[in-house]
């Protein structure tokens, strides 16, 4: 992938997670903690969360084209890039995790599951894409025969 | 270089003569281009040169300023650079699937995904070929005709 290429979908992929962990902060906090009232800084929260869950994409950046392997072995540290970087923010931005430290193997199994089920759901699509190319090119190739 | 044309009647065969002082690289390019418009490219491998036909070709891959031309059991060198192959080889199906590689679509058996939003061809060989997510696009407007 070009490096302009690779910003642009890092950008893309940023709008879309910040949007997406609004959404689950309002959704979340309004059936949990409805009593809560946040100031103006509260809007900071899903976009400093979504730079952490975004920037460890840095590390799928690659000149040449990445074997499965390299490319098994980078999403994995990306995974753990990305629970460092919640941890990080939920520690610093919170006094909560540090009196109940067991919030945080809540948040980083959480991690773990959203990063699962993205991934697996990227996977699905990109077996579906897979079956009907390899159909339309046995009908590409059946028509060029032909001919 | 004076170009000519002339029509000959049907009974003749059709033929290209180039009348050079000297066999220069640009000579052997207009050499290559022509078989590549008849299917065949030239290949070299242990300084001997083979012509090789183009619907032999699985895939062509640049590595370190060189070019390869794969076939199910050859790889012949070609001085052919990529980017002129990828224009003389379009109308034999062949198609560009990463930076570096152009795939004989003919010689695809299957497409599987392969993480990321690239996908892998499977060649009739059972070589697999990674298709780059940007061309992944390319791909389905090629096998859609577009």
């Amino acid at each position: 992938m070009r490096e302009k290429d690779f910003w642009i979908d890092l950008l893309r992929t940023y709008a879309m997670v910040t949007t997406l962990i609004t959404v689950v902060l309002c959704v979340a906090g309004s059936l949990l903690m409805p009593e809560l009232t946040f100031g103006y800084q509260a809007f900071s929260a899903p976009l400093v969360y979504g730079l952490a869950g975004t920037l460890p994409n840095l590390v799928l950046y690659s000149r040449h084209e990445l074997k499965i392997g390299e490319l098994l072995v980078r999403k994995v540290l990306q995974l753990l890039l990305i629970e460092a970087g919640v941890f990080f923010v939920a520690l610093y931005g919170s006094q909560s995790y540090w009196q109940r430290p067991g919030m945080l193997l809540v948040l980083g199994g959480s991690v773990l599951a959203v990063y699962i089920v993205a991934n697996l759901f990227s996977w699905l699509a990109d077996v579906r894409s897979a079956r009907i190319l390899s159909r339309e090119l046995s009908a590409f190739q059946s028509s060029r025969e032909e001919s | 270089m004076e170009i000519k044309v002339c029509r000959i009647g049907k009974e003749h065969p059709e033929e290209v003569e180039i009348r050079c002082h000297e066999v220069t690289e640009e000579v052997r390019e207009i050499v290559a281009f022509v078989k590549t418009r008849q299917g065949q490219l030239t290949g070299h491998q242990e300084g001997r040169q083979y012509e090789v036909a183009v619907t032999d070709v699985c895939y062509v891959e640049a590595v370190d300023n060189k070019v390869f031309l794969y076939t199910q059991k050859q790889v012949y060198e070609t001085r052919q650079k990529l980017y002129e192959l990828e224009e003389l080889l379009r109308e034999k199906h062949f198609l560009r699937v990463s930076k570096s590689l152009l795939l004989n679509l003919m010689k695809v058996q299957a497409i599987k995904p392969a993480l990321n939003g690239r996908m892998m061809a499977v060649l009739r060989g059972g070589e697999e070929i990674i298709i780059s997510r940007k061309y992944v696009a390319e791909l389905k407007k090629a096998l859609r005709g577009n």
